[in-house]
């Protein structure tokens, strides 16, 4: 018979993940603070799973798993388990110990170590939908950007007092503003930020992209030639009108 | 000091050489002392233009070179004594101008002359980038088509970026937009960009509208520049971009496509 008050089923998350690389608990420390000192709020309860495949640990030297746990709790997070590819033994010390060892869909490799503080980026924004985004400057181009220039805003919005002609190529890792037209290219969000928007007086793009996701001008034909602003909803690109 | 203006484009075969030869000669009739140089090196074609290939003896490369001085390479325009032509080498190529030395060039005619107006070849390359390196002025020759306009915006932002003004941080470069074979019946019938389309894409002042002409083919076979056929449509837009080069302010003139009277329509004219 069936219980009919409860359910088991499976389902996927996209769970923050914080790559270790250190034992030291004081460094740790320090950096997270540094990091959650950036954006508080951000951070509060979100259900972190820890990564600690870049910790060598040495029967003289073991890793405080508890130690770690306490510590990331203390930073409000939600701590859910330990993360990474071990040797089996080690996975039986941390169950052992009592805490849960998450295996992930995609198992990072080694080799994707250069790409962590990307990922871990990347997947935060993913768990939690309704954060803000990091605050950016801005950086301001006075003038027409003609066919054939390209300007890039990194790790700031890219605000054009002018048009974009086609042939141009504008990207910004954060959101794009274009007092003008946008007849070339605009990027917005280039270094995956789902949040990223792109403004503009009169669309008339040969392409625009926020965080990979793009449209070429084929798909703008609801909005072509007027003030609108685009924008991911569920990965999903959208272009709602400015006025 | 003489005002430096580069004839640019980007694309080829738009009008740039037509109108160099008219806007030199426009200016030298008002009593200016103009010289016409041809940058474009290796395709000789504003001598034809001007109509004094024949008197070709030394050119801009031999000066450059020091194999002859300025004043055995320019030649007297017949029509106008106040303008002069220094021609294009036909037997080199672009590569043979350096910056330094057409710098120099320029500095020396720049003493005697009131306008310099530079020929520029087509493309976006050296010799074009010779051509506008050291301009005060641009006058970016456009036909009302899309490709045409596409190449002349990549020359603006070379305008903005590799001249010597840009690489200086003077004054930009003061930017002319010259339309040229405009037909107001064909920008009717949608088949070609209007003069507010190019405007609104360029986003830089108009200087001049010049009308598809019978009359520039004609006037380029005969090397009179078409600025002396007073009587066609095409010299009289020439003549009025003269005045607005010269700060005049000239209502545009061949917008809008000529009415067929009904008798032409009745047998067919």
């Amino acid at each position: 018979m069936a219980d009919a008050s409860i359910e088991f089923k499976g389902s996927s998350f996209t769970l923050s993940v914080l790559y270790l690389k250190t034992a030291s608990l004081s460094n740790i420390r320090a950096d997270l603070e540094k990091k959650i000192a950036q954006a508080p709020d951000f951070f509060y309860l979100v259900p972190i799973v820890v990564n600690i495949e870049q910790l060598s640990a040495s029967v003289n030297d073991p890793v405080d798993y508890q130690a770690i746990k306490t510590l990331i709790e203390e930073f409000k997070f939600t701590f859910v388990g330990f993360t990474g590819s071990l040797a089996k033994e080690q996975r039986q010390v941390i169950r052992n110990l009592g805490f849960s060892f998450v295996n992930s869909a995609k198992t990072n490799s080694s080799g994707k170590q250069a790409n962590t503080e990307m990922h871990m980026a990347a997947k935060t924004e993913q768990a939690t939908v309704k954060t803000q985004q990091p605050l950016y400057t801005d950086k301001i181009h006075r003038g027409q950007i003609r066919s054939g220039q390209q300007v890039y805003a990194k790790d700031q919005n890219l605000v054009v007092i002018g048009s974009v002609s086609a042939g141009a190529e504008v990207i910004a890792d954060g959101n794009i503003h274009i007092y003008g037209s946008l007849r070339g290219r605009a990027i917005a969000g280039a270094k995956g930020h789902h949040h990223a928007q792109i403004y503009c007086q009169n669309l008339e793009a040969e392409l625009v992209s926020i965080n990979g996701n793009y449209w070429l001008s084929e798909s703008m034909e609801q909005h072509w030639s007027s003030p609108v602003y685009i924008h991911l909803t569920d990965n999903e690109l959208m272009s709602s009108k400015l006025i | 000091m003489a005002r430096i203006i580069v004839v640019t484009s980007g694309k080829g075969g738009v009008g740039k050489t037509t109108s160099s030869a008219a806007i030199g000669l426009g200016l030298a009739l008002k009593g200016n002392k103009v010289v016409l140089i041809d940058f474009d090196i290796g395709l000789r074609n504003l001598d034809l233009i001007m109509g004094c290939e024949r008197r070709v003896v030394y050119d801009f490369v031999n000066v450059i070179n020091g194999e002859a001085t300025l004043n055995q390479a320019l030649i007297k325009d017949k029509r106008v004594s106040s303008l002069s032509i220094l021609p294009a080498s036909q037997t080199r190529d672009k590569d043979a101008l350096n910056k330094e030395n057409v710098g120099k060039v320029l500095e020396e005619l720049g003493k005697s002359y009131d306008f310099i107006v530079c020929d520029s070849p087509a493309g976006i390359e050296a010799g074009a980038m010779m051509a506008l390196y050291y301009a005060d002025e641009a006058i970016v020759t456009t036909n009302p088509e899309v490709s045409s306009v596409r190449d002349s915006d990549r020359i603006l932002g070379m305008l903005a970026s590799r001249s010597r003004r840009a690489e200086l941080g003077l004054e930009p470069i003061k930017e002319h937009l010259l339309l040229t074979r405009y037909s107001p019946k064909r920008v009717e019938e949608g088949e070609m960009l209007s003069v507010e389309d190019v405007v609104d894409i360029l986003s830089i002042p108009l200087l001049g509208v010049i009308p598809e002409s019978q009359a520039v083919l004609k006037a380029s076979n005969a090397g009179e520049p078409v600025i002396l056929d007073t009587d066609s449509d095409a010299g009289q837009a020439y003549q009025d971009v003269i005045e607005r080069l010269l700060g005049e302010t000239v209502d545009f003139r061949f917008l809008v496509a000529e009415k067929k009277g009904i008798f032409s329509r009745m047998f067919g004219g």
